[in-house]
């Protein structure tokens, strides 16, 4: 199909064209199409089947608010085609169709539409009881309206927040309007469009506006403002999809070519939120008023002007509005023979339109209506009437132009806490009260008037400004003064008052419910919109509130004889628009944290794992890391802690506060000693250890494990929150790196780098020095023994951690120094039992379940100790678990970490920590298990889930071990001590 | 749910920059409190549905604990003088 001549309007590019498939066939489109858009000029009419009598459906809406072009597109079900630009290569197939759309087997169910009323599947197939299985079965098949491609490739999901004193949504003019007006006063503003540029209805309007300027345009100036202002950030192809508290707007945006993201979902705080949503034709009801050639106006109006496509030959356009007559005049324009135009209304139409149709020879009817619309798969007949009944004329045409009015876009309004309430003169519900700081304007307030839809935009603009603290008052009332100067918005036509026989006259094209089954439905009971939508499914579907909801309320309330407006419409719910899932668990923006000697680690070969916030070495080379723990226990080692925790305390209160978080004894922290101690919780569970140490007076030094750092300061100050105490803490986590040193020769490689005495006499096992190293570098050092060796902890400023890395490499070279990782640094504590918290812990392990009772300052009430009263009474529950250290029956057999401890068909404990230990050449452990499990000797068994052994041995089994005193190695210490 | 806290040094900001610290409760005196009370102040709350004073910690801004009026059936903060609290 040929395109219309190049037009200013045209969103298309001749020139570029863009291939795509449709039922595996090659087709070709321009670039600016929609799916939709290509299909309809490669000649395709017949867009869909619905969903419960796969009746033929064709293109009806281009905004993206009907079921008719719902197709799978790459794969992805329940794409509107109408709104999804088309792209290079798509792959485009229809859904819920047995064959083709145009010739669909399934299409038989129109047939029985008799044995298939409102909610037959909760009447039929129950009797007998037998038969609803395979009836469930069966619909469940026929009922798909698409399905998932698993294999759909992956693509990049976002989420964004943003902050601005006015968010607005909707890029017509009103929107544009109110836009311009605040971010002139220097606010920021965010402005929100579904459509791919800005310009609303006016985007595709040739005829002038009462200012004699072409509405396009005006558009196109006011979008030119709109997008070069500063204050303005402009999110195209998004949809607002809620407003929640505090005016949160939610949004989620499509991504372009250029964009780096599929979808991206925004949350918008917005000091004020002002809706522009504009307005939506309602569909007018008669016999097939869903045949394909039957179009909303803004569709047909779209065709011609946006993408340069004829809509067909012959045109019938019915309905009850201006812009009907407009869109009359853009077709005749266009080339297509326009046959006649029914107008419900007998005058009030705009006489300067009328004029013009009549000057093209195009008869319009005053006080006619489309009762009924024939032709087989095809539209090919209208049949007008006068809207008082009698002779009916008929027809040909290949073209329906068909709306029964306007109804505004007010979803996003109402899930804000809009108030609805009926104008009986509009034939519409309208926004009435609005939550603070949530403005409408426009069409969704019910406008019809151009200038008073701009004005009313600024009007919202200045409110909102109001809102924001700026006075605006004088303005707001010249505004206002304007506003009501302009004439009143039109009568409209209620326009399903008329409802000529006919079993497919639809009110729902979504779940094809026709006025016969709400009759039926409401003579059944259901007399609420609310009851009646749960019961029929009217109103629920992709078209939602949008093409039904206002007209089931009013085709109810005409129906049960009862007022219009009587009978409010359902509630609307956010989302607002379908949002897909993939967004929501978007990319989570986690900081991932590298260490100041990162870089080093990777030179010499470091595989890194995710610990915390951190990236640390998990090993390197081989994943065991055999040799690393070897070479600590036989040489020399070092790993890098710059992870740990670092905290300075100091102010007359700093012990006060130590006391208070540690079970330990803090005053006996002394000046170049190191002191282990615990943090627990209010429940007596262990949360945290590390060493402190005494800087100076009233000044310490503490660690704390890599996990817990983030989270100190937080815990010290919320137990200190009630005291008047005069104590600072300074999180010195990131502003010094560590190593650690550890082996036999450790001494060896630290005497090399420094001038003072580091002899065991001098630096003895749990000291701490300030330090010269390589003659210019301040170091903290110390002495602990967390892996079993001699062990220096050094600490030097976070600049200087590279040339630490790089010095203890060069001095400990001819002793072999090598790195060592995480899983060595495991199995190494754990040859110690040393229990890391929170790993070999849970939320339940108190200090007396691992068997630290003994550094439990217990007598001291005056602290008020963080857990202090829950370890008292823990300490006298005799059923607790208990830390043992047992070693596998199998040297090569080690359980998973968190595997189970059974006995008796019961679990009785669980594994801690396992590993091969190729120091003493087993596989060893710890557990927690109940205390009558705990004896040194006793065996334990062990469950392994069949599962972890793929392939290997299926069904269950158990592993024996043998509970062993800890530490398994060195049990004396001496070799920390030497 | 999304709502705004009022924090007294930085200002009405998103919830999500904060940490949630649990009612304000009175710690028992530790060298009468039973088992039971001690439980009872661990891990029960009053929950309550209406104004409940409660502990925030802004994590991602000022870093400190505040106190703070809510009303849980709103979510909104409610300015109230002390005397007035249930």
């Amino acid at each position: 199909m040929t395109r219309l001549p190049k037009r200013p309007t045209h969103r298309i590019d001749h020139e570029r064209e863009v291939s795509f498939s449709y039922r595996g066939k090659r087709l070709k489109g321009l670039s600016g199409d929609t799916v939709a858009t290509a299909l309809f000029a490669n000649g395709v009419r017949v867009f869909s089947r619905s969903l419960k009598y796969h009746r033929p459906r064709g293109l009806y809406n281009l905004d993206g608010y009907s079921s008719h072009c719902l197709m799978s597109v790459d794969g992805e079900p329940l794409v509107r085609a109408c709104a999804r630009p088309l792209r290079q290569g798509m792959m485009v197939e229809p859904q819920n169709v047995l064959g083709s759309p145009e010739w669909d087997l399934l299409g038989i169910f129109q047939a029985f539409h008799s044995v298939m009323p409102a909610g037959f599947y909760y009447k039929r197939f129950h009797k007998p009881s037998w038969v609803w299985p395979m009836a469930q079965k069966a619909l469940r098949w026929l009922a798909g309206v698409g399905r998932v491609d698993p294999d759909m490739p992956d693509a990049v999901y976002e989420n964004r927040h943003l902050n601005a004193e006015v968010c607005v949504i909707g890029g017509g003019p009103a929107g544009m309007a109110a836009a311009l007006t605040a971010a002139e006063a220097g606010v920021r503003v965010v402005l929100v469009e579904r459509k791919e540029h800005l310009g609303g209805r006016l985007d595709y309007r040739v005829l002038p506006l009462p200012d004699g300027i072409p509405a396009y345009l005006h558009a196109a100036k006011m979008a030119e403002g709109v997008l070069s202002h500063g204050n303005i950030r402009v999110l195209l192809s998004t949809s607002a999809t809620g407003i929640y508290q505090s005016n949160q707007v939610t949004a989620v945006q499509r991504g372009g070519p250029c964009d780096p993201f599929r979808l991206c979902s925004y949350e918008i705080r917005a000091g004020s939120v002002l809706v522009a949503s504009g307005a939506i034709e309602r569909p007018l009801i008669f016999q097939n008023n869903d045949l394909p050639g039957i179009m909303q106006g803004s569709c047909a109006q779209q065709l011609v002007n946006t993408y340069g496509l004829k809509p067909g030959a012959r045109a019938v356009i019915g309905g009850c509005h201006d812009g009907l007559l407009g869109v009359a005049h853009d077709l005749a324009e266009a080339g297509v023979q326009v046959v006649a135009v029914a107008e419900a209304r007998r005058q009030g139409f705009d006489s300067d339109l009328a004029n013009r149709l009549h000057e093209r020879n195009i008869p319009i009817f005053p006080g006619h209506v489309v009762t009924l619309a024939r032709g087989s798969g095809r539209l090919r007949v209208v049949v007008l009437q006068p809207v008082e009944g009698g002779r009916g004329t008929s027809y040909e045409c290949d073209v329906l132009v068909a709306s029964a009015g306007e109804v505004p876009l007010s979803q996003l309004l109402e899930v804000a806490g809009a108030r609805m309430i009926h104008d009986p003169r509009r034939a519409v519900f309208l926004p009435a009260e609005l939550p603070p700081r949530v403005h409408g304007a426009g069409r969704v307030m019910g406008l019809d008037h151009q200038e008073a839809i701009e004005l009313q935009g600024k009007e919202a603009g200045l409110l909102a400004l109001q809102d924001a603290g700026l006075d605006v008052s004088s303005e707001l009332r010249h505004t206002r003064d304007a506003l009501r100067s302009l004439s009143e918005p039109k009568e409209a036509w209620v326009g399903f008052k008329i409802a000529a026989g006919g079993p497919w006259r639809f009110v729902s094209f979504d779940e094809d419910v026709t006025i016969e089954q709400v009759e039926e439905a409401m003579g059944e009971g259901f007399d609420h919109p609310e009851l009646l939508k749960r019961y029929t499914g009217a109103g629920t579907g992709p078209s939602q509130s949008y093409l039904t909801g206002q007209n089931l309320a009013l085709v109810m309330a005409a129906a049960g004889g009862m007022e219009a407006g009587s009978l409010k419409p359902t509630t609307v719910r956010p989302p607002v628009e379908p949002v897909s899932l993939a967004v929501l668990g978007g990319r989570r923006h986690h900081a991932v944290k590298r260490t100041p000697v990162h870089k080093c680690q990777k030179a010499l070969g470091a595989q890194f794992r995710l610990s915390g916030e951190w990236l640390r070495a998990g090993y390197f080379g081989d994943e065991r890391a055999l040799d690393e723990i070897l070479n600590v226990r036989e040489n020399v080692g070092f790993i890098d802690v710059s992870t740990l925790g670092k905290f300075r305390v100091h102010g007359p209160d700093a012990l006060n506060l130590l006391q208070r978080v540690y079970v330990g004894d803090m005053t006996k922290v002394s000046e170049g000693r190191l002191t282990y101690s615990i943090m627990c919780n209010e429940e007596g569970v262990v949360v945290d250890d590390g060493v402190i140490t005494k800087l100076g007076e009233n000044d310490y030094f503490f660690t704390t494990s890599t996990l817990r750092a983030p989270y100190t300061c937080e815990w010290l100050n919320f137990h200190s929150k009630d005291e008047p105490w005069d104590a600072h803490v300074v999180n010195l986590t990131d502003a010094f790196s560590a190593i650690n040193l550890a082996g036999p020769r450790s001494r060896e490689v630290l005497s090399r780098l420094t001038d003072d005495d580091v002899s065991n006499e001098a630096f003895p096992f749990m000291g701490f020095r300030r330090m010269t190293l390589c003659g210019d570098m301040d170091a903290m050092i110390a002495r602990i023994g967390f892996v079993g060796e001699i062990c220096y902890e050094i600490h030097v400023p976070a600049s200087l951690g590279p040339a630490l890395h790089e010095a203890l490499e060069q001095a400990g070279e001819p002793m072999g120094i090598k790195p060592f990782g995480l899983e060595a640094q495991s199995v190494l504590r754990l040859e110690k039992g040393h229990v890391i918290i929170v790993v070999d812990t849970d939320n339940h392990t108190t200090l007396h379940e691992i068997g630290m009772s003994k550094i439990w300052a217990s007598r001291r009430t005056d602290a008020e100790t963080v857990g202090a009263p829950a370890l008292r009474f823990a300490e006298k529950q005799i059923h607790r678990e208990k830390l043992v250290g047992f070693r596998m029956d199998e040297p090569d057999q080690t359980p998973p970490d968190g595997s189970v401890v059974v006995a008796e068909g019961a679990v009785r404990g669980r594994v801690c920590t396992s590993r091969y230990s190729p120091t003493l050449k087993s596989s060893i452990g710890m557990a927690l298990v109940e205390p009558r499990l705990a004896s040194v000797g006793g065996p334990l068994e062990i469950y392994r889930d069949a599962g972890l052994v793929k392939g290997k041995i299926p069904g269950r089994q158990t592993m024996k071990a043998r509970v062993v005193p800890m530490p398994f190695y060195d049990p004396k210490g001496e070799r920390l001590r030497r | 749910m999304s709502f705004l806290i009022p924090c007294p040094h930085c200002g009405p900001r998103d919830i999500y920059e904060f940490r949630f610290g649990g009612e304000v409760k009175v710690r028992p005196d530790e060298t009468r409190t039973s088992a039971e009370e001690w439980a009872e102040y661990v891990y029960f709350s009053k929950n309550v549905c209406g104004l409940q004073k409660e502990w925030w910690y802004h994590t991602k801004g000022c870093r400190c604990w505040f106190t703070l009026r809510r009303d849980t059936r709103t979510n909104l903060p409610v300015e109230v003088p002390e005397e007035g609290l249930p």
